[in-house]
């Protein structure tokens, strides 16, 4: 069977995708372990602009979101594309092209942004020339995508590729239009929307890089990589289909819940803080679906412990759809905005849902990809406490730092004075500070202890020759 | 209303009955075996050996 699947699919490009995406969660959880002691201890900046935080930042935004979110997403949808399709991807020769285009765009990334080029749009901070090379790369797999299930031999395209697609679709239709802009030399430029419709533009994207790349996408992976490893049909599909419509249609609605009391009309934040009420209902049903996958084999998760990561990232799925809702009526919004407990929010949802399905989908294909068993499946199970204990140390400091913040803020006395400076609350943080700190260097030896066990296994399945062998088995079949 | 408004607000109400009739079609009892069969899909993606139309 591995000879069989070896031959008939690309597995060549999901495996440099799924390395690659292990390489980039290293990377990205470093520069994010750095900035974060940078904010404990400012000393950590030694005074180089390039290591200072608003340099470091969105690097490490762009390395988690875009370079692991992104191999991971390619090396997924390009895997269970082929699998649930039965045929090979339409091209292999583009799909090389989508691996070397995403990568060359990362290391653009990694040089341009310590150098201070960027157009200040958060989740889109990349100078137009890179922009555009990301338009282009992601088209490439985007149409591989499309062609790939236009050649099925199924009649029905299974859920999970739906979701993809619809992830690709809206991507791109986001990235486009929130990247409008006049270039004003090679690496400046100014964005074409100003004022309170910039604004609205950016977190129409900015929401819906998560509502759709971080949630839409992953849950393709989700609805794939859960029943694959549980060995058990999804609980509900029709569930899935209503998951995925709600979803589909729900999440454009959201992004003026990020501009509560701003510029922008009363009624918008209100219509996104109530579309986002409503949004809880498919996203539990989505979470209930993938948990109850496992009904009547729960006793897996005490051996299985990639299931263990697929599980558990449902029920951060669960908590973070549940909190994001909360934190957009107008007034929780008026606490929490502008405070940790927006960073902690979505630190739930990054470390506790993408990362951990995320890193459940990789240890499942590798071992597919590489035909071989992991080199150690004790340290996947150290792997996956460091990841749940570093999320909730990391969300608990940032939980009760938020609401610290948001409370000393708006404190005020008899006569209308604030009780508090800005400057005592920054010095009331330094404990949770240095707390998310560590609750991130825990989740950090987690993703490094994974690129060990990963790297380890590439070099077993290489010294005895899985990938080699089951090239030529099939050849001399 | 500008054009605009009007575009929008049509599309709108337009997508959203489409979201509705979506949902019809998926709890529709009728439908349950026809869409339920189709989760077996992944489990049965292991069966490789009967060829592909892109020269696997």
């Amino acid at each position: 069977m591995d000879a069989t699947a070896e031959q008939k699919y690309n597995l060549g490009v999901v495996r440099w995708f799924a390395v690659m995406a292990v390489v980039y969660l290293v990377v990205g959880a470093s520069v994010g372990v750095y900035i974060a002691s940078e904010l404990a201890w400012p000393v950590l900046n030694f005074n180089i602009p390039e290591i200072t935080f608003g340099r470091l930042r969105p690097l490490h935004t762009n390395a988690v979101i875009f370079a692991f979110g992104g191999c991971t997403l390619m090396a997924t949808a390009f895997y269970s594309v082929q699998r649930t399709c039965g045929v090979r991807l339409w091209s292999d020769k583009l799909a090389w092209f989508t691996f070397w285009g995403w990568n060359l765009i990362i290391v653009s990334a990694v040089i341009t942004l310590p150098l201070g080029l960027t157009q200040g749009k958060e989740y889109a901070e990349l100078e137009w020339p890179i922009d555009i090379a990301i338009a282009v790369v992601w088209l490439s797999y985007t149409f591989n995508f499309i062609m790939t299930i236009f050649n099925r031999k199924s009649s029905h395209i299974y859920v999970s590729n739906w979701f993809f697609l619809s992830m690709m679709i809206m991507i791109t239709y986001l990235h486009v239009v929130n990247s409008l802009a006049i270039p004003v030399g090679l690496f400046k430029s100014y964005s074409i929307f100003s004022g309170v419709q910039d604004a609205m533009i950016q977190w129409w994207w900015g929401h819906n890089a998560v509502g759709f790349y971080l949630t839409a996408g992953f849950l393709g992976i989700m609805y794939y990589f859960v029943p694959k490893q549980a060995n058990r049909p999804v609980y509900s599909y029709r569930l899935s289909v209503i998951h995925f419509w709600a979803l589909t249609f729900g999440y454009v609605w959201l992004g003026a819940h990020h501009l509560q009391y701003t510029a922008l009309p009363d009624w918008t934040g209100s219509l996104g803080a109530a579309v986002s009420l409503a949004m809880i209902i498919p996203s539990w049903g989505g979470a209930i679906n993938g948990m109850m996958t496992l009904s009547g084999a729960w006793d897996k998760l005490r051996t299985d412990y990639t299931l263990r990561f697929l599980i558990m990232s449902l029920a951060f799925y669960a908590m973070s759809t549940f909190e994001g809702p909360v934190m957009s009526i107008k007034t929780v919004n008026a606490l929490s905005h502008y405070t940790d407990w927006t960073i902690g929010h979505v630190h739930s949802g990054a470390l506790g849902w993408v990362a951990m399905v995320g890193a459940g989908a990789l240890y499942h294909l590798i071992t597919r990809c590489f035909h071989t068993e992991m080199y150690s499946t004790r340290l996947v199970n150290v792997h996956f406490w460091c990841f749940t204990i570093g999320t909730v140390v990391y969300i608990v400091a940032m939980w009760v730092s938020g609401i610290m913040q948001g409370l000393m803020w708006r404190a005020y006395d008899d006569y209308g004075t604030l009780v508090y400076t800005f400057a005592e609350s920054v010095a009331a943080m330094h404990p949770y500070y240095a707390m998310r700190a560590v609750g991130g260097a825990i989740f950090l030896t987690g993703a490094a202890i994974m690129l060990y066990n990963v790297l380890m296994t590439v070099r077993k399945s290489t010294a005895e020759g899985r990938v080699s062998q089951a090239q030529t088995a099939v050849a001399g079949a | 209303m500008t054009a605009n408004d009007w575009v929008g607000t049509v599309l709108t109400v337009v997508v959203f009955c489409l979201m509705v009739v979506v949902y019809v079609y998926a709890l529709r009892p009728k439908n349950r075996e026809h869409l339920e069969s189709k989760k077996y899909m992944p489990l049965d993606d292991e069966r490789t050996d009967n060829g592909d139309k892109n020269g696997g």
